[in-house]
């Protein structure tokens, strides 16, 4: 058990959850697995997987950069696990952003149906510039190893230096324009974040994250493999890294200073402090334990700095991507656990590929020994099971394996099974009409029905005998049951039966055979009818038949029962009016109902409606 | 107790039945991916694909050949094998739950079929269990899971088969369901790591034994040749009668087939 073994095994596995995550996203859609509405359409996925990876991918067009174009040679060993880190970083991305789309087989649009009047635009096409570029910097790598290739790696290797002034060019544009995005929201983005600089704010911290991200992958690959990290070279790195971040720092406070939002700096709540972390994170100790040179040549300290540094730019990200967005309407975003797995698992999927990539081919001046592989080592056994799993190689993909299947169906149990689309209403249950000769019909308790004269009705219709006109089924010896006893929502369908109740041992405590006959499926098509026991629930005479339990919501139950005389009268006394809307609908309670429960204005999943003017 | 029964066909089944599809997925795969290696890895590539495709299609139908040895014991197991797969696959009420949570579903069984072939699978599990356990060289040869899953299985069609028939009140119906989803769920958490993976290993494994071990056609009657038992059924006189093998043939007839 090395540590790459144990990190492999931990990666699989969150990716097996990220697989069954991602399956249902596909097939439930994304209402039923992320928390993102109309009102946050952009989540975790966006700050994170998108911009985060963006901006954690710099590291390739610096390096490239300080190399091939200022020559700088100490740095040589560091470029190709830099383009490896900014090639996977952008697949990531494409991946990521596939997830939240609500309808990612049109990303091709963007290459035919052009707008170049949106950043997104702009972005799309340059990611898409810069991925091939970084495909065709990165092919010569693995080219090397295979004989076939050799002509297209030479090939290649003559348009390198076009190659790399593209990738500065396209990654220029668009580490700023995803800066640009944000320019659109002024009143959305809160003032300690949005700024009309926010472009060139974007690229520079992307310039320091680069190089930061070059020096925890160096050493965290180094600390993983036990091979000698690049501390020299790094500590040069680290060195130009503290100007560009005292650079930024400079500009973010002037950019404060100027606009004249100081104030927000020590103003009490949950963004200033977000504001303090992030910038302490992303530029202020990390500048700090760059300045001090003890600090800067140790591997404890450039790691350490490198570490805090993309920690604070990703949140950075994830702040101007949706967290520090001012709330808009009745709903705060916090991403699901669901969200966060898919993004936890595209980056596991990533690092698994960079694992690859370093272990198979001469991505380092020396491929990584790998322990386990030594011929002369004795066997080891599996610590659960106490058996030999077999050679290493066999060893490890049986374990990995476990831990992709376990960490998928766990995933596949925890998302509960949800209509693929969205009915778009919340469940509202419905309640009483209050009242006694007149009635008060306000099934949602808003303030806004319809006062109905009951007894008036009554009278007119013949007394006692015109109670079946209306009321077509009743409780179990019951007359005249509320509607709201069966038509239990406002506005979805609901079921009049209570099969759950009839069941249950705290209930009606029946056998199955008392309703479904022996010697077939229990379904409802084959059961007794209620009428069958309950003699007297269909009162005689009923002008509505009842022909299922499956009940229609309470607004169009009301709206049917009423609208359907009002019109023959209307039409058979001439009085057009008495079948409009506002014959019934005149009457407003909220102010002198005011012992009744609260005003609750309607909402619509989560989105309030604006109240209708009075 | 309708929660855990909820539970129990909501998210626990989710969970066993990934864990079964996935699971087997994956033995297979690592099966196949083994051949190959040890394919790849072999100086002789001669395997008798012919004989290895023969022999898997004759063992997945082993009636034939079962038949004359162990007669009663092949026609439970067939029997045993029908009920297992027909019944929780094409149970009327079982693919009325797949219809309510999928969408998906699939003409059922009639119920008096079902029923028969209920009880016929219990007694077959029944029967094998006690074919195991009380003959002295089955149970010389078997594994604890040897014993449970006939048992638990026997179990799991008892359970369903009371719920589905017993005019039982409320609470005894709720009780026995619970012990049918829970345990059924056990089991489809067991299979992929137990000797039920059979269900899909059985096609590979004839080729995993030809590639490993390398049985070329008439291997057997070289290796008798060079021991010096060419042409004489060593291992059936032996075992049936317990007599001393023959003598071995005389020592240049073996030389002269190893130069061979």
């Amino acid at each position: 058990m090395n540590r790459v073994y144990k990190l492999k095994l931990i990666l699989w596995t969150v990716v097996g959850l990220a697989a069954a995550v991602g399956a249902a996203r596909f097939i439930l859609g994304l209402g039923a697995t992320t928390n993102l509405s109309d009102v946050t359409p952009w989540g975790i996925w966006i700050g994170f997987d998108v911009m985060s990876g963006v901006a954690l991918a710099a590291g390739g067009f610096i390096m490239t950069a300080t190399v091939y174009i200022f020559r700088l040679e100490k740095f040589h060993a560091i470029v190709r696990p830099a383009v490896l880190t900014a090639f996977l970083g952008y697949v990531a991305v494409a991946v990521g952003l596939l997830f939240d789309l609500g309808l990612p087989w049109n990303i091709w649009h963007m290459i035919v149906f052009w707008n170049p009047h949106s950043p997104l635009f702009e972005v799309g096409w340059c990611v898409m510039l810069y991925l091939t570029v970084l495909t065709l910097e990165f092919f010569p790598v693995p080219a090397e190893d295979f004989s076939a290739l050799a002509r297209i790696r030479r090939f290649l290797l003559k348009f390198r230096l076009p190659l790399v002034i593209a990738g500065i060019g396209l990654s220029t544009l668009h580490q700023s324009s995803l800066g640009s995005l944000f320019l659109i929201m002024p009143y959305r983005l809160h003032p300690l974040w949005y700024s009309p600089i926010l472009p060139l704010l974007f690229l520079i911290s992307a310039i320091a994250l680069g190089m930061m991200m070059v020096t925890l992958e160096s050493h965290t690959t180094a600390w993983l493999y036990r091979r000698k990290p690049e501390t020299e070279a790094l500590a040069s790195l680290g060195g130009a890294a503290r100007w560009v971040l005292l650079l930024y720092l400079a500009m973010r406070f002037g950019d404060l200073a100027v606009r004249g939002q100081l104030g927000y700096l020590f103003a009490p709540g949950l963004h200033t402090a977000m504001f303090w972390l992030e910038i302490s994170a992303m530029a202020i100790v990390p500048a700090i334990l760059f300045s001090l040179v003890r600090v800067r040549r140790t591997r404890g300290g450039q790691w350490a700095a490198a570490a805090l540094g993309v920690f604070g730019v990703v949140w950075n990200r994830i702040d101007v991507g949706g967290l520090a967005h001012l709330r808009q309407g009745a709903q705060f975003y916090l991403p699901a656990w669901t969200e966060v797995a898919i993004s936890a698992g595209v980056v596991a999927a990533a690092t698994l590929a960079f694992l690859f990539f370093v272990e198979r081919f001469r991505v380092w001046e020396q491929r990584p020994a790998d322990p386990d592989a030594d011929p002369l080592k004795l066997p080891e056994f599996d610590k659960v099971g106490m058996t030999w799993l077999g050679v290493p190689v066999v060893a490890a993909r049986t374990v990995y394996s476990l831990g992709f299947v376990f960490a998928a169906a766990l995933g596949v149990a925890l998302i509960a099974p949800q209509p693929a689309s969205s009915r778009g209403v919340d469940p509202q249950s419905s309640h009483r009409a209050r009242g006694g000769p007149i009635l008060w019909i306000d099934g949602n308790l808003n303030g806004f029905g319809v006062a109905f004269p009951h007894e008036k009705i009554e009278q007119k219709f013949g007394g006692d005998a015109s109670c079946v006109y209306c009321h077509h089924m009743n409780f179990p010896r019951d007359r005249a049951s509320g509607c709201y006893e069966c038509h239990r929502d406002m506005y979805l369908v609901s079921d009049a039966f209570r099969h759950d109740w009839h069941a249950s041992p705290e209930g009606a405590h029946l056998a199955c055979t008392q309703c479904h006959p022996a010697g077939q499926p229990r379904a409802a098509a084959g059961a007794k009818a209620c009428t069958a026991c309950h003699k007297d629930m269909i009162p005689k005479g009923t002008t509505i038949q009842v022909k299922n339990y499956r009940t229609v919501g309470y607004v169009q139950a009301m709206h049917e029962l009423c609208i359907g005389c009002h019109k023959s009268i209307a039409k058979r006394e001439a009085k057009p009016d008495f079948a409009r809307c506002a014959t019934c609908h005149k009457e407003d309670r909220a102010v002198t109902d005011a012992g009744g429960p609260a005003f609750q204005p309607p909402a619509v999943r989560g989105i309030l409606l604006p109240p209708v003017p009075r | 107790m309708s929660a855990w029964i909820e539970f129990g066909r909501g998210p626990l089944f989710r969970l066993a039945f990934c864990l079964m599809v996935l699971g087997l997925l994956r033995i297979v795969l690592l099966t196949v991916v083994g051949i190959v290696e040890a394919y790849r890895r072999n100086s002789d590539r001669i395997v008798p694909w012919k004989a290895v495709a023969r022999q898997t299609l004759g063992w997945l139908v082993p009636a034939g050949r079962l038949w004359r040895a162990r007669p009663v014991y092949s026609t439970t197991s067939l029997v045993f094998h029908v009920g297992l797969l027909a019944v929780p696959f094409f149970l009327a009420a079982h693919v009325l739950l797949w219809r309510g949570a999928t969408g998906f579903a699939w003409p059922g069984m009639p119920q008096p079929l079902a029923d028969w072939l209920t009880l016929l699978t219990i007694a077959a599990a029944l029967g094998l269990f006690c074919g195991r356990a009380f003959h002295r060289g089955a149970r010389a040869l078997s594994r604890l899971q040897d014993y449970v899953w006939p048992a638990l299985l026997a179990a799991v069609f008892a359970a369903g088969y009371i719920c589905s028939h017993a005019g039982l009140g409320a609470k005894a119906y709720q009780q026995f369901m619970l012990v049918h989803i829970y345990l059924a769920d056990l089991i489809l958490v067991m299979i992929p790591f137990t000797k039920i993976a059979h269900c899909v290993l059985a096609p590979l494994s004839q080729a995993v034994t030809a590639v490993a071990w390398k049985f070329v056609p008439g291997a057997g009657d070289r290796v008798a040749a060079t021991l010096g038992y060419a042409n004489s059924p060593v291992w059936v006189a032996q075992a049936r009668s317990g007599a001393a093998p023959p003598a071995p043939a005389p020592k240049a007839a073996a030389k002269e087939l190893v130069a061979k």
